[in-house]
């Protein structure tokens, strides 16, 4: 049998049963703890950005209509989280210090541990250089595969903004990753 | 090196980066544009893109190969657990029903009793239970019981309302404690079960 779907468990968690929302949290830490560690940077980070947002979701539990999909709705959550942490972090980075970034290794084997390759670390640097919103939309479109539509929903802004954003982070990428002269 | 807002620059061939740019992430391809194809500037500035993607995709699959397997379940389940432990703590009782004569002054919560009336329905094969309201009729009791569910298509639906029906009047009976004046029972959702009968099938 398949599993009970998520609007299921939604509205079960919202009604107060722990067991539906548990279900939920299993389901999607994954996908939330990856997109978090992309967006912050740090595992550690991340995993505290996802428990804290699973936390103020279960209390909005009884808010939660069913009008959006869940996944949409804690995505914004998670990705709100890891916004105010990038506002918050001081403005450290030094845009001409991002080292020059190796390139990717196209014959390794898959299965080995992220960060593993310096191409994931030579990306995972030079996404520090980006504005908080331009690496949310980034991450949420690239590394996420989420349409602009479902990035504006999730940042709560136009999809032309989500466009423009996503459009600046690829041509910073692409210069700082030395593929632009 | 912060990028201008309007940061868009025309190609000598007339194009800005933005419009090549989403062409090629729109139409996979592009085949239907011989300009992009044959431009040399436009071509550059894809050759660009594909140098970025490149890392994209180490990076997409590094992601996807720590999700995957027993080490990213183990993961998951710590995980599940230590939210679940912050979960557990919030206190959010909600409605409270009353149990037995009027004079006990015994009562359960609403969703305590929905717990146990949603666990009585998820005994009949197929069946998952969403969501489960119940409210007095009147002050003291009787209580009435609405129950959504998503069934397999296998379920006649009266036959299913019925079963469900009986299942949540002999939890409430035997298990809680309560008299159920009435069921509400609404099918929302009918799962394809036809192929995926794991339960039913030989050991």
């Amino acid at each position: 049998m398949p599993g009970p779907s998520d609007a299921l468990l939604a509205v079960r968690a919202g009604e107060g049963d722990e067991g539906a929302f548990e279900v939920l949290v299993r389901r999607h830490s994954g996908l939330l703890l990856s997109l978090a560690t992309r967006l912050l940077g740090s595992r550690a980070d991340a995993e505290d950005a996802v428990q804290e947002a699973f936390v103020s979701a279960w209390r909005r539990m009884p808010e939660f209509r069913g009008d959006a999909m869940f996944s949409t709705w804690i995505y914004r959550i998670v990705t709100n989280r890891c916004l105010n942490v990038l506002r918050s972090r001081r403005p450290t980075q030094d845009l001409g210090s991002v080292p020059e970034p190796t390139a990717p290794e196209h014959a390794s084997s898959p299965g080995r541990a992220a960060e593993s390759t310096a191409a994931v670390e030579a990306l995972s640097e030079a996404l520090t250089g980006l504005t908080p919103e331009q690496r949310a939309c980034w991450v949420l479109r690239e590394l996420h595969g989420l349409s602009y539509e479902e990035i504006a929903e999730v940042v709560g802004t136009s999809h032309q903004a989500v466009r423009g954003r996503v459009f600046r982070a690829r041509r910073y990428l692409t210069e700082v990753m030395g593929a632009w002269r | 090196m912060a990028l201008a807002e309007d940061d868009d620059p025309t190609l000598p061939c007339g194009r800005t980066l933005s419009s090549v740019w989403s062409r090629a992430e729109e139409d996979e391809g592009a085949a239907d544009d011989p300009h992009l194809a044959e431009c040399p500037y436009c071509r550059e500035a894809l050759s660009r893109l594909g140098v970025l993607h490149r890392y994209v995709s180490e990076t997409r699959q590094a992601d996807e190969a720590e999700s995957a397997g027993a080490h990213a379940e183990r993961i998951a389940e710590r995980f599940t657990a230590r939210v679940m432990d912050l979960v557990r703590t919030e206190l959010r009782p909600g409605r409270t029903l009353p149990l037995g004569e009027p004079d006990d002054d015994a009562w359960i919560t609403e969703a305590a009793a929905a717990k146990a009336f949603r666990t009585a329905a998820e005994r009949l094969p197929g069946v998952h239970a969403g969501s489960c309201r119940v409210t007095l009729t009147a002050p003291g009791g009787p209580v009435k019981v609405v129950m959504e569910l998503a069934a397999g298509l296998t379920w006649p639906v009266p036959e299913l309302a019925e079963r469900v029906r009986r299942q949540i009047r002999s939890a409430a009976g035997d298990g809680v404690g309560m008299y159920v004046a009435e069921i509400d029972v609404r099918v929302v959702d009918l799962l394809d079960d036809t192929g995926d009968d794991k339960e039913e099938g030989p050991a």
